[in-house]
C-alpha cells in the first residue's frame, strides 16, 4: 500500500485536527455508483490535492467518466442511476440531503468530452453562467478574465458576437474552459477534453492544464496514457468499475503496485 | 494572466433542513403543475368521448339501437321520422373503398420511386409536392370537386372515363402481355423459346387490346347524369389521401435495413425484383399503417363530401356505382346540424352524436392499430419507437 | 425468366414509379392552376366603367369627374339601345293584343336580360338591391350576359326518349324585320364603348367588406375572422402543447405506465375527424361551459386549438428532443438549476423547431372549416371587432367559400368571388408553410455552425 492509500483509511476529521496533513480537495469513501442493477464504479477511495492534476485512467466502459460526474452530481440526471457510500467535497459529504447540488455544480466545474459551446455569442457563453448566478462584478471583465485564463482571449478578442459554433473544435473546447471557469469554481472536471480534437489542439489544452492547475484543482478523465504521463501528478487507474490504484503519477507509471495496472500501462490489455 | 475580478458571492453549501424540504417541495409542485398541464392536454380526448357519448345516449334511448344501423330510410324530419343511417355508413365506406382503391397503388408505387429509384436531388424537388398537397386547406379540395370536376363529369362524363380506362389499361394489359408471355411460354415447351414467347406476346396483346377497346367502349358511352357523386369524391379523397400514404411508407421503405437489400443485389436481384419480394415484405407493417392512416383521413373528411358527393341518402343501384350519388356521415353531420341545433333535445339533434360516436371509434380503433403496427414494426428492426 | 425480360420488368417498375409521381404533380397542378389563375382575375380583371360608378358612389373612390364623363360617354352609345327599344314599344302599341302581348313578354325578358348587362334604364325607378342598381362590372361576365342577352336557352324536347337539349335561339329571329333587330348587332359591335372595360387591380378585394351577399366589394370581414380565428387557437394550444411537449420530453419517465397513458391519448386525439371536433366544441364550449351564448370566436378558437394542441405537442416535443444533450449537460454542470436550463438553453435552441410545428399548426387552423361549422363561422356579416370576438361569430374563409359556392342564390355569377376566396386561403395557408420550410432551412444551417 503506498503512503496514500494508508492515509485514506483515517477520517477527514482526523487528518484535518491532526493539522499534518492538508485536508484533501476531494475525495471518495467506498464510494459506489449504480446504474439500475448494474454496479459501475465499486467502492472507489481516493483523496484529491488542492491545486494538483490528477488523472483517471482505464480502459473504455471502467466506469471513470461515471466517476467524474459523480463529483459534481451530474449522475442526478441519469434516470435510475444512485450513489452510494461517501463523496466529499471540503470534507462535506455532497451526497449528503443537506447539500445544495446546484450551488456544487457552481464551485466544482465541469468540461465535456466533445465541445460543447451554447448556439449563442462567444461573450453571451461566457457571460451566460455569471448573469444567471447573479454576478455583481463587471461582466466584461470577468468575460475577458476568463477567456485569457483560458489562452483564447487573444483568438478572439475581436468577434465575441460571432457564434460560438463558428470557432474550431480546440478552440470550441477552450472557449468550454473559459465558460467552466467565469463561474470561478476551485476544482475542473475534465471528461477526455481533447478525444475530439487534433493533436495541436491536443497540446494547446494540455499546456493550459498545466497553468490552471496554479488555481484550481483539476481533475482528468482520459484514455490516453501519455498524456496522463504529461499533465499529471497524480494517477487514479480503474478497471471495470474498479478504482485499482492511485498514487503519483511517477510512481504509477514506473513502479505500480498492482499487476493489473501494470499489464495496462505496458498494453497488455485496455 | 490578467488582474484579478471580483469574485462571486458564495452561498453556503450546506442547506438547513427547511430550506431543502421547501426546494423539494416546490420541485414536486412544479412537477406536479407540469403533469396536470400535460394530462389536462391528455384529458381532452377523454372529455371528447364523454360528450359525444352523452349527447348520443338520448337517440338510443328513443330509438333504440336496430333502426339506426340496420335500416336505409333516412327522413330525419318526415312524418314519421325515419332515422336508418346504413345508406349512410354505406356511403362513407363506399368513398373511403374508392379513395382507397386510387390512392394506395400510386401512393405504395410512388414512395418505392421516392426511397429507392430517384437520386437525392430529385427527391428533394418532390418533397415539396407532397408537402403543399399535404397542406392544401379540405374546403379548397372540396372547391375543387364542386367547381371544377363535377361540370367536367357531367359534361363529358363518357370521354373521361373511356379515356381514363386507356391510359390505366394500356400499360398495364402491357405489362400484363409480357409476364403471361414468358409464365405461358414455359409452360408450353419447358424451354421457352424466343419465337413461341414473342407470338405468345403478340396473341395476348391483341387479345387484351380487344378487350380494352370494348371495355372503353362501354365506359365512354356511360352518361354521367350529376357530376357530384361517388366517384368524382373518390377521386378527390384519393388525392387527399396520398400524402400521408406516400410519407408513412416512405419512412417504411427507409428504414428497412440497408443490408437487406445489398443482401438481395448481391444474389442477383434487379431493382425491382429486390423491392418486390425484399423490401415491400419487410416494411410490411408499416405500409399497412400507412393504409390505415389514408383511410382515416379519407372517412373523416367532411367538406369533399358535403360538398360534392351530391348528398343523396341512398346505396346506389347497383352497389357498386360510383356514378349515383351518396351521402356520408361526415356530410351529414355537417348538413344537418345546421337545421338540427335550434331543436337540442329531439331524436334529430341526438342522431348526428351518433353518427359522430360510430366516426369517434372508428378512429379510435384504426388509430391504436396503427400505433400497434408501427411501434412493432419498429421495435423488430431494432429501433426504439 | 430470361435476363432482358427481367431487365424490362425492372425498367417498368421504375417508370410506373416515376408516373405515379407525375400522377401526383398533375393533380396538384391541376388543383392550383384554376385556383390560382382565376383567383388572380378576382382582383386583376377588366373592369367595366360600371365599376369605376360603383366604386365613387359606394366607396367614394376615384376622381369622380372622370368617372363622370366616361359615363356621358357609354350613355351616347347606350342611348341608341334605348332608342330602339322605346321605339319598339311604341311601335307595339298599334299591334293586336295577341300580338302585344306575345312580343311584349319577349320583349320584357330582353330588358331585363339588358338591365343586367347596363344597370336600370333611365326613368326605372331607383332599385333595391344594389346588384340591380348597376349594370356588369366585369367585362368576363359582360361578355357571358351578352350572350344572353343574344341568345335565349332553350330546351329541345324534340326527342322523346332522350332528356332536352340546351339549345341557343337568336332573339334577332324573334324579332325579325321590327324596329328592334338593329339592336343586336349594334350591340355585338360597341359592347367595349358602351362599357369600357379597362384592366384594374382592384386591392380592394381584400380590404373591403361585401355589399349585396358578395356581388360587389371585397373579402375583409373572411380574412379577418380566419386571422381571428387562427390567432385565437394558436394563443391557446401553444402553452399547453409546449409545456406538454417539457413534460413528455424532460420530466416523464417513459416507462412510466401514466405517461404511456398520456401518450396514448394525444395520439388519439391526433386521429379524431375534424368534424366531430366540431360537435365537440358545440356541446362542451358552448352547451356545457357556456364560453358564449351560441357560436363566438372564442367558441370556435377553443375548438380549433383542441384540434391543433396535438400537432403542436408533436412538433414541439421533436424539437426539444433535437436539442443537443450535451447543451442541457453543460448549463447544469455550470450551477443552473434544472428549470432554468430548461428556460434558457434548451427553449431558446429548440425555438425555431417549435416555430416552424407553430406555424405548420396555424396553417392548418386556418384552413380547417368542420370543426367552426357550428362553432364560429356566419355566412354573413360584416367585420368583428377585437372586443366582440368574446361574444360575437364571424365569417371565415373556409366557412364562406363553402357557403358562396353551395348555398348561395346566384353561385354562377359570383364564380370570381368564390376562386377570389379560395386563392386567398391557399395562399394564406401555402405562405405560412412555405414559411415554415424557410425556418426549418435555417435550423440545419445553424445546426451546421454557420
Amino acid at each position: 500500500m503506498t503512503e496514500t492509500m494508508v492515509n485514506l483509511s483515517t477520517s477527514d476529521t482526523l487528518a484535518d485536527s491532526a493539522g499534518v496533513k492538508i485536508q484533501p480537495h476531494v475525495s471518495c469513501h467506498d464510494f459506489s455508483v449504480f446504474y439500475g442493477d448494474f454496479e459501475a464504479v465499486k467502492k472507489a477511495r481516493m483523496e484529491v490535492e488542492r491545486n494538483r492534476v490528477t488523472a483517471i485512467i482505464g480502459p473504455s466502459g471502467c466506469g471513470k467518466s461515471t466517476l467524474l460526474r459523480a463529483m459534481n452530481r451530474m449522475n442526478d440526471f441519469v434516470p435510475g442511476a444512485r450513489a452510494k457510500g461517501k463523496m466529499c467535497y471540503r470534507g462535506q459529504n455532497i451526497y449528503s440531503s443537506d447539500c445544495d447540488p446546484v450551488e456544487l455544480r457552481r464551485r466544482i466545474g465541469m468540461v465535456f468530452q466533445k465541445p460543447n459551446p451554447f448556439p449563442k455569442s462567444i461573450y453571451r457563453n461566457v457571460a451566460w453562467a455569471p448573469k444567471l448566478n447573479g454576478y455583481r462584478g463587471n461582466i466584461d471583465d470577468l468575460v475577458e478574465h476568463s477567456l485569457r485564463q483560458a489562452a483564447l482571449w487573444e483568438e478572439v478578442k475581436n468577434e465575441l458576437d460571432k457564434s460560438a459554433l463558428a470557432l474550431s473544435g480546440g478552440q470550441q473546447q477552450r472557449l468550454c474552459i473559459a465558460r467552466a471557469v467565469a463561474m470561478q469554481p476551485e476544482v475542473l472536471l475534465m471528461d477526455e477534453p481533447c478525444s475530439a480534437l487534433d493533436p495541436i489542439a491536443t497540446s494547446r489544452i494540455e499546456d493550459l492544464i498545466h497553468e490552471l492547475k496554479t488555481r484550481y484543482t483539476v481533475i482528468l478523465v482520459t484514455h490516453n496514457m501519455q498524456q496522463a504521463a504529461r499533465v499529471s501528478d497524480f494517477t487514479a487507474f480503474m478497471y471495470m468499475g474498479e478504482l485499482v490504484e492511485f498514487g503519483e503519477t511517477d510512481l504509477i507509471f514506473t513502479s505500480p503496485k498492482q499487476e493489473r495496472t501494470q499489464d495496462y500501462i505496458t498494453g497488455r490489455f485496455g | 494572466m490578467s488582474t484579478e475580478v471580483t469574485p462571486f458571492k458564495r452561498r453556503s453549501l450546506t442547506i438547513s433542513r427547511s430550506a431543502s424540504t421547501r426546494m423539494r417541495i416546490s420541485g414536486l409542485f412544479g412537477h406536479g403543475l407540469l403533469l396536470l398541464i400535460t394530462s389536462s392536454s391528455a384529458l381532452l380526448i377523454i372529455f371528447i368521448f364523454y360528450y359525444i357519448i352523452r349527447e348520443a345516449l338520448p337517440f338510443f334511448k328513443i330509438r333504440g339501437f336496430v333502426e339506426f344501423f340496420t335500416q336505409n330510410a333516412w327522413h330525419p324530419v318526415g312524418n314519421p321520422e325515419e332515422f336508418g343511417a346504413l345508406a349512410i355508413f354505406f356511403g362513407s365506406g363506399m368513398v373511403t373503398l374508392g379513395s382507397i382503391i386510387f390512392a394506395v397503388p400510386i401512393g405504395v408505387v410512388a414512395a418505392a420511386c421516392l426511397s429507392d429509384i430517384l437520386p437525392f436531388s430529385l427527391r428533394q424537388l418532390t418533397k415539396p409536392i407532397i408537402e403543399i398537397l399535404a397542406a392544401i386547406p379540405s374546403v379548397a379540395f372540396g372547391f375543387f370537386a364542386l367547381v371544377v370536376l363535377a361540370p367536367l363529369m357531367q359534361n363529358h362524363g363518357g370521354l373521361i372515363l373511356g379515356g381514363s380506362v386507356w391510359v390505366v389499361g394500356l400499360p398495364l394489359l402491357f405489362l400484363a402481355s409480357w409476364i403471361g408471355a414468358e409464365f405461358l411460354a414455359t409452360r408450353i415447351d419447358g424451354k421457352n423459346l424466343p419465337t413461341t414467347r414473342w407470338t405468345l406476346r403478340l396473341v395476348l396483346s391483341v387479345g387484351g387490346l380487344l378487350a380494352l377497346w370494348y371495355v372503353a367502349g362501354i365506359f365512354g358511352q356511360m352518361r354521367v347524369t350529376s357530376g357530384t357523386n361517388a366517384l368524382n369524391v373518390s377521386l378527390v379523397l384519393g388525392i387527399m389521401a396520398l400524402p400521408t400514404i406516400v410519407s408513412v411508407s416512405e419512412d417504411a421503405l427507409q428504414s428497412v435495413r440497408r443490408e437487406l437489400r445489398e443482401g438481395a443485389y448481391a444474389l442477383g436481384a434487379t431493382r425491382a425484383e429486390t423491392m418486390m419480394w425484399v423490401v415491400f415484405p419487410a416494411a410490411r407493417s408499416g405500409i399497412t399503417a400507412a393504409i390505415i392512416l389514408g383511410v382515416m383521413r379519407a372517412i373523416g373528411e367532411t367538406m369533399v363530401v358535403w360538398m360534392a358527393a351530391g348528398g343523396a341518402e341512398q346505396i346506389p343501384t347497383p352497389w357498386y356505382n360510383f356514378l349515383e350519388p351518396v351521402s356520408t356521415l361526415t356530410a351529414t353531420i355537417a348538413g344537418e346540424m345546421g337545421e338540427a341545433d335550434h331543436v337540442t333535445g329531439s331524436a334529430r339533434y341526438h342522431v348526428l352524436f351518433c353518427m359522430a360516436l360510430v366516426l369517434l371509434t372508428i378512429s379510435f380503433v384504426f388509430n391504436f392499430i396503427s400505433d400497434r403496427i408501427i411501434g412493432k414494426g419498429g421495435l423488430a428492426k431494432g429501433k426504439s419507437a | 425468366m430470361n435476363l432482358a425480360s427481367r431487365r424490362m420488368m425492372d425498367r417498368s417498375f421504375t417508370v410506373l414509379g416515376i408516373l405515379s409521381i407525375l400522377v401526383m404533380a398533375g393533380a396538384l397542378l391541376c388543383l392550383l392552376g384554376p385556383i390560382v389563375i382565376r383567383g388572380v382575375n378576382a382582383f386583376v380583371f377588366r373592369a367595366t366603367v360600371e365599376h369605376r360608378q360603383m366604386l365613387a358612389e359606394k366607396y367614394g373612390v376615384g376622381d369622380r369627374e372622370a368617372v363622370k364623363r366616361e359615363l356621358a360617354q357609354a350613355e351616347q352609345h347606350r342611348t341608341k339601345i334605348y332608342r330602339m327599344i322605346s321605339a319598339y314599344e311604341a311601335s307595339l302599341e298599334d299591334e293586336s293584343y295577341a300580338m302585344r302581348r306575345e312580343m311584349g313578354g319577349e320583349l320584357d325578358e330582353l330588358k331585363d336580360r339588358l338591365r343586367d348587362l347596363l344597370g336600370p334604364f333611365p326613368g326605372d325607378p331607383d332599385p333595391i338591391l344594389m346588384r340591380e342598381q348597376y349594370g356588369e362590372t366585369r367585362w368576363d361576365r359582360a361578355l357571358v350576359v351578352k350572350d344572353e342577352v343574344i341568345f335565349r336557352e332553350e330546351y329541345d324536347y324534340s326527342d322523346p326518349s332522350a332528356m332536352g337539349v340546351l339549345v341557343h335561339v337568336p332573339r334577332a329571329d324573334t324579332f325579325e324585320g321590327t324596329s328592334l333587330a338593329p339592336l343586336f348587332p349594334y350591340l355585338e359591335n360597341h359592347l367595349s364603348d358602351i362599357l369600357r372595360p379597362r384592366w384594374t387591380f382592384y386591392w380592394r378585394f381584400f380590404t373591403t367588406e361585401s355589399y349585396d351577399a358578395h356581388f360587389f366589394g371585397g373579402i375583409w370581414p373572411e380574412i379577418l375572422g380566419t386571422f381571428y380565428l387562427t390567432v385565437g387557437a394558436i394563443l391557446f394550444a401553444v402553452p399547453f402543447g409546449v409545456i406538454s411537449a417539457i413534460y413528455l420530453v424532460e420530466y416523464a419517465n417513459p416507462k412510466n405506465p401514466l405517461v404511456a397513458l398520456i401518450r396514448t391519448c394525444i395520439s388519439t386525439l391526433a386521429g379524431v375527424p375534424s368534424i366531430v371536433f366540431g360537435l365537440f366544441g358545440l356541446a362542451f364550449f358552448i352547451n356545457e361551459l357556456h364560453v358564449s351564448e351560441s357560436k363566438s370566436v372564442l367558441a370556435g378558437s377553443l375548438t380549433l386549438a383542441v384540434l391543433i394542441l396535438p400537432l403542436v405537442i408533436r412538433a414541439a416535443e421533436e424539437a426539444i428532443r433535437a436539442v443537443p444533450k450535451t447543451y442541457k449537460e453543460a448549463a447544469l454542470s455550470l450551477g443552473a438549476g434544472r428549470w432554468r436550463t430548461i428556460c434558457t438553453v434548451i427553449l431558446p435552441a429548440a425555438m425555431p423547431g417549435v416555430l416552424t410545428g407553430i406555424v405548420i399548426s396555424m396553417g392548418r387552423a386556418a384552413g380547417e372549416t368542420a370543426p367552426i361549422i357550428f362553432t364560429a363561422a356566419v355566412s354573413a356579416g360584416g367585420v368583428v371587432a377585437l372586443g366582440e370576438t368574446l361574444s360575437q361569430p364571424t365569417p371565415a374563409l373556409p366557412w364562406n367559400i363553402y357557403n358562396i359556392c353551395s348555398e348561395h342564390e346566384a353561385v354562377n355569377e359570383i364564380r370570381h368571388v368564390q376562386y377570389g376566396m379560395v386563392f386567398t386561403l391557399v395562399f394564406l395557408v401555402l405562405l405560412l408553410n412555405s414559411t415554415a420550410i424557410w425556418l426549418r432551412a435555417r435550423i440545419a444551417k445553424r445546426l451546421r455552425g454557420a
